[in-house]
């Protein structure tokens, strides 16, 4: 089975060049067809992981380009990390695609719909099995490209097309990172492939402190694409896409793709201390930075953002305090319930069409599967006892309390009890309440499918935990699974618990009046509200910077080098035009430009004394 | 005795080639044209007969020379004169300017 | 001041003079007859330069036969008799500069060239010396020039013909 593993993201493709070409002759079966063969692409997963217990690692490569002595590879590599991430990838994409059916209904575009959901998943399936960085970089870009088709799906919404060129520009920078950091890279190593450059890291070829700097600059990579802080204003934003859009790219794919990075390059980064730090910091900051915004959002698919980003956070925090496998679990745990929430909060877009929480007060509550479903994502997120969260956030905890980050992890926890209490605000403030009490528009099977198979995985995933860390050490030494002591796992579980109490007392008991909070803290409440300014404050400098930039530029091609290509381009124009007056037929003319030829030929023998 | 310097007979032939240049690319008459470009010849044999009175190695073949040449450009008179007459037959103008059948 | 010099100067006075009505008299007959005059200077400043036969050559081809095939080719084409259209100046400017450029460099390259001041003895029985050149080191020339007058010939002749004669 493992030999034909190379089919895998070639049937979505087959999707995409399927649906793209034909999409208007197939529009019924567009959305079955790009799920059978995204579903075929699953079983194949399947099988492929069943042969990786036993074989552990798989390469197989041919020659691609040969470029003087360098020979650069493509093909395709598997081991445990790539196993589980293909199977993630081809889980929440199968589900997701499932889901679209119903939830894009009738949509005049959903055969262009399902072929951008094709392209996307092949990039995000080739980006996973590539052997190298060059064949990783090209589907990296690939699935910049995907996100972005599918965040401007609804290119009619000045929005939406505002958010994908943001999207797409946002995580531009951080590849423009990855790129240089994979140059030079190939500069110290003269290979790009994984294998090669782990062990050009063991054995100490890079020069000094170079080591450090190209972990840094894959990190870059993996902040603009996984949305850490500073660049991870285009996620939230980035729910302009279709609600289904927002779950494969939050769960599965785009933002995992960042993680997945910093995981597959881990021997880099085992190499440098500092990057490690820098991970890690970068991490914990994103965390508490993006929680501290979820409180206060009024979007429903906004909150769920920035809580991906804050557990994007902890999955970097998790990475860079060595908590390999911490990172992953969480990574892996994240994918089921966090895909879990945004198709919920789908289900709740479609029926109730609003999605500011403030609105929906509460209507949410006719909606019983998507109610538990959501209730299940929402306790699994908040670390609640025995739910899968809670057992990779306290994997997270004890990588970091085995590294000695105290500080750290002090963040971490505050990040947890932060966590708790927005999910459930946002929890209360949909499903429980008194708003309108009409029945709401049903929700298609299609779409209560694969809520059901998500919460049964949101909530017991978190038990495999010593299998799946066993499943990854079966490749690297550093895969191990920490266990934290039980005060910790006390502690942690206090915090979630206490978070989801406070929650209810001020969301449902309404024992805190949130208006008079929000004058008391108007100030808080207000950076809050606007995200710290990130966004104002790229527009003011950055962008505005740019922009004058771009002026400069524009006036400058328009009237100074628009100048002078006319010129050029005039004077070319007249000397041609000359030149054809010159061929009238006239003997006499041409008679006339042989003298003139001649007497300038003379001028120069006498001038010069000779022919030049 | 004190002759006329060789330089004089030259730039006599100069002054009279560059008028019959200016005849032959400025003249719109055909035959005009034709004559100037006898004239050109005359200079030319002019110079022939100089040199061969005042060249570096004075003798004889100049002047045999500026013979021939003098025939050769009766001769490309004749035939001049023969194909105006023919192309005035065919367009009906002797003006030069109308004789643009080169372009096409 | 000689002979030679007041001849010389009356003569190369006289050919330039001629050249430059040319250029300048409207009617094409009048033209042609300066440039007569032109060339019978010629045949004098010929003589000056010890070739009598030459200058006889010159008489009686330039100025006698194509002075004439010139005037049968005027009578035989259709003229208003002058230049209907003012001269085309612009071009006539450009021309000028050019051959001013050409006249001013050769100028200066005969200025610079040195002459020797021998004079053998052409004057002497001229055309007899002639004679001997021409039958006794440049007889082949001189009968492929015949060949190429007859072919001058034919070829006038055909030219010249009406079209639509072949029949006939």
């Amino acid at each position: 089975m493992i030999s034909f593993a190379w089919l895998i993201p070639l049937f979505p493709l087959l999707s995409f060049l399927v649906l793209i070409l034909s999409g208007k002759k197939l529009k019924t079966v567009s959305g079955y067809l790009a799920s059978l063969l995204t579903g075929i692409s699953f079983i194949f997963t399947l099988g492929v992981i069943a042969d990786l217990r036993s074989v552990t690692e798989y390469e197989a490569t041919w020659t691609w380009l040969t470029i003087g002595t360098t020979d650069i590879q493509a093909g395709v590599w598997l081991n445990p990390l790539n196993g589980l991430m293909l199977f993630i990838v081809s889980f929440v994409s199968l589900l997701v695609h499932i889901y679209s059916l119903g939830y894009m209904g009738e949509n005049d575009r959903r055969a262009t719909y399902f072929a951008y959901l094709g392209l996307f998943t092949f990039a995000m399936l080739g980006l996973v099995m590539s052997p190298n960085l060059i064949q990783f970089y090209m589907f990296w870009e690939l699935v910049g490209l995907g996100s972005f088709l599918l965040i401007g799906f609804y290119l009619y919404k000045e929005s939406a097309k505002r958010a994908a060129r943001k999207a797409f520009i946002m995580t531009r920078i951080g590849d423009a990172g990855l790129l240089v950091g994979l140059i030079l890279i190939f500069w110290q190593t003269g290979s790009l492939s994984f294998t090669e450059i782990f062990q050009a890291v063991e054995q100490n070829e890079f020069a000094p402190g170079m080591v450090t700097l190209t972990a840094i600059l894959l990190f870059i990579g993996a902040v603009g694409k996984s949305g850490q802080f500073p660049l991870h204003t285009w996620l939230p934003d980035a729910m302009e896409g279709p609600t289904p859009v927002s779950a494969l790219i939050h769960a599965a794919t785009m933002v995992a793709a960042g993680v997945y990075l910093v995981a597959a390059a881990y021997p880099l980064f085992l190499a440098s201390e500092w990057a490690l730090m820098i991970v890690a910091v970068i991490g914990a900051f994103t965390a508490i930075f993006a929680a501290t915004i979820g409180l206060v959002q009024d979007d429903l698919k906004r909150v769920l953002a920035y809580s991906t980003v804050s557990q994007l956070g902890y999955m970097m925090l998790a990475l860079g305090a060595g908590g390999y496998v911490a990172g992953m679990f969480h990574l892996t745990t994240h994918a089921f319930f966090k895909a879990l929430l945004f198709l919920a909060a789908g289900s709740v877009i479609l029926a109730l069409r609003k999605q500011n929480i403030k609105e929906i007060a509460g209507e949410g509550r006719h909606l019983a599967i998507t109610k538990w479903g959501f209730l299940a994502g929402t306790l699994a997120i908040s670390g609640f006892p025995l739910l899968s969260g809670s057992f990779s956030k306290e994997a997270i905890f004890a990588a970091l309390l085995e590294d000695g980050q105290y500080g750290l992890l002090g963040v971490a926890l505050l990040t947890a009890f932060l966590t708790s209490v927005y999910m459930f605000r946002l929890y209360f403030m949909v499903f429980h309440g008194k708003g309108a009490d009409k029945p709401p528009k049903s929700v298609p099977v299609s779409m209560k499918i694969p809520v059901i198979i998500l919460a049964a995985l949101a909530v017991i995933s978190g038990f495999f935990a010593t299998g799946f860390a066993d499943w990854l050490a079966a490749e690297q030494e550093y895969a191990v699974l920490h266990h934290s002591p039980t005060w910790l796992i006390f502690l942690a579980t206090l915090l979630s618990l206490g978070g989801i109490v406070f929650a209810y007392f001020i969301y449902v008991r309404k024992q805190m009046d949130r208006e008079e909070w929000k004058t008391t803290f108007s100030s808080t409440y207000t950076i809050l509200y606007h995200k710290y300014f990130i966004d104002e404050f790229y527009q003011n400098t950055i962008i505005y910077s740019t922009r004058a930039i771009s002026y400069l530029m524009y006036y400058t091609e328009r009237y100074v080098v628009e100048t002078i290509a006319a010129f050029a381009a005039g004077m070319v124009k007249e000397i041609g035009k000359t030149g054809s007056r010159l061929q009238n037929g006239r003997v006499q003319t041409y008679g006339t430009v042989a003298l003139l030829g001649l007497a300038v030929i003379v001028l120069i023998f006498v001038v010069r004394g000779g022919y030049f | 005795m004190s002759s006329v310097p060789a330089q004089g007979y030259l730039i006599l032939a100069l002054i009279l080639f560059c008028i019959g240049l200016f005849g032959a690319l400025t003249k719109r008459n055909t035959i005009i044209v034709l004559i100037s470009i006898e004239l050109m010849l005359n200079a030319v044999n002019l110079n022939l007969v100089a040199f061969s009175k005042y060249g570096i190695n004075p003798n004889m073949t100049g002047q045999v020379f500026s013979l021939f040449s003098i025939t050769i450009a009766a001769a490309e008179a004749a035939v001049g004169i023969a194909i105006l007459l023919s192309l005035y037959r065919n367009r009906r103008t002797v003006h030069i300017d109308e004789m643009d059948t080169l372009k096409h | 001041m000689n002979g030679e010099i007041i001849a010389f100067a009356l003569l190369s006075a006289a050919s330039v003079l001629g050249a430059l009505a040319m250029l300048y008299v409207s009617k094409v007959v009048h033209m042609l007859l300066s440039l007569v005059l032109t060339f019978f200077s010629l045949a004098g400043i010929y003589v000056l330069l010890s070739a009598e036969f030459v200058a006889v050559v010159q008489v009686l081809i330039y100025s006698g036969a194509v002075s004439i095939m010139m005037i049968f080719g005027i009578m035989l084409t259709k003229h208003k008799d002058q230049e209907n259209r003012p001269p085309n100046i612009k071009r006539s400017l450009i021309t000028g500069a050019g051959i001013i450029v050409f006249f001013a460099a050769v100028y200066g390259a005969i200025r610079k060239v040195p002459f020797g001041e021998q004079t053998p003895n052409l004057h002497e029985a001229n055309t007899e010396q002639i004679g001997i050149k021409i039958f006794s080191y440049y007889v082949i020339p001189f009968e492929v020039v015949s060949v190429v007058l007859l072919a001058a010939l034919v070829g006038a002749i055909l030219l010249a013909r009406k079209e639509g004669d072949d029949q006939s």
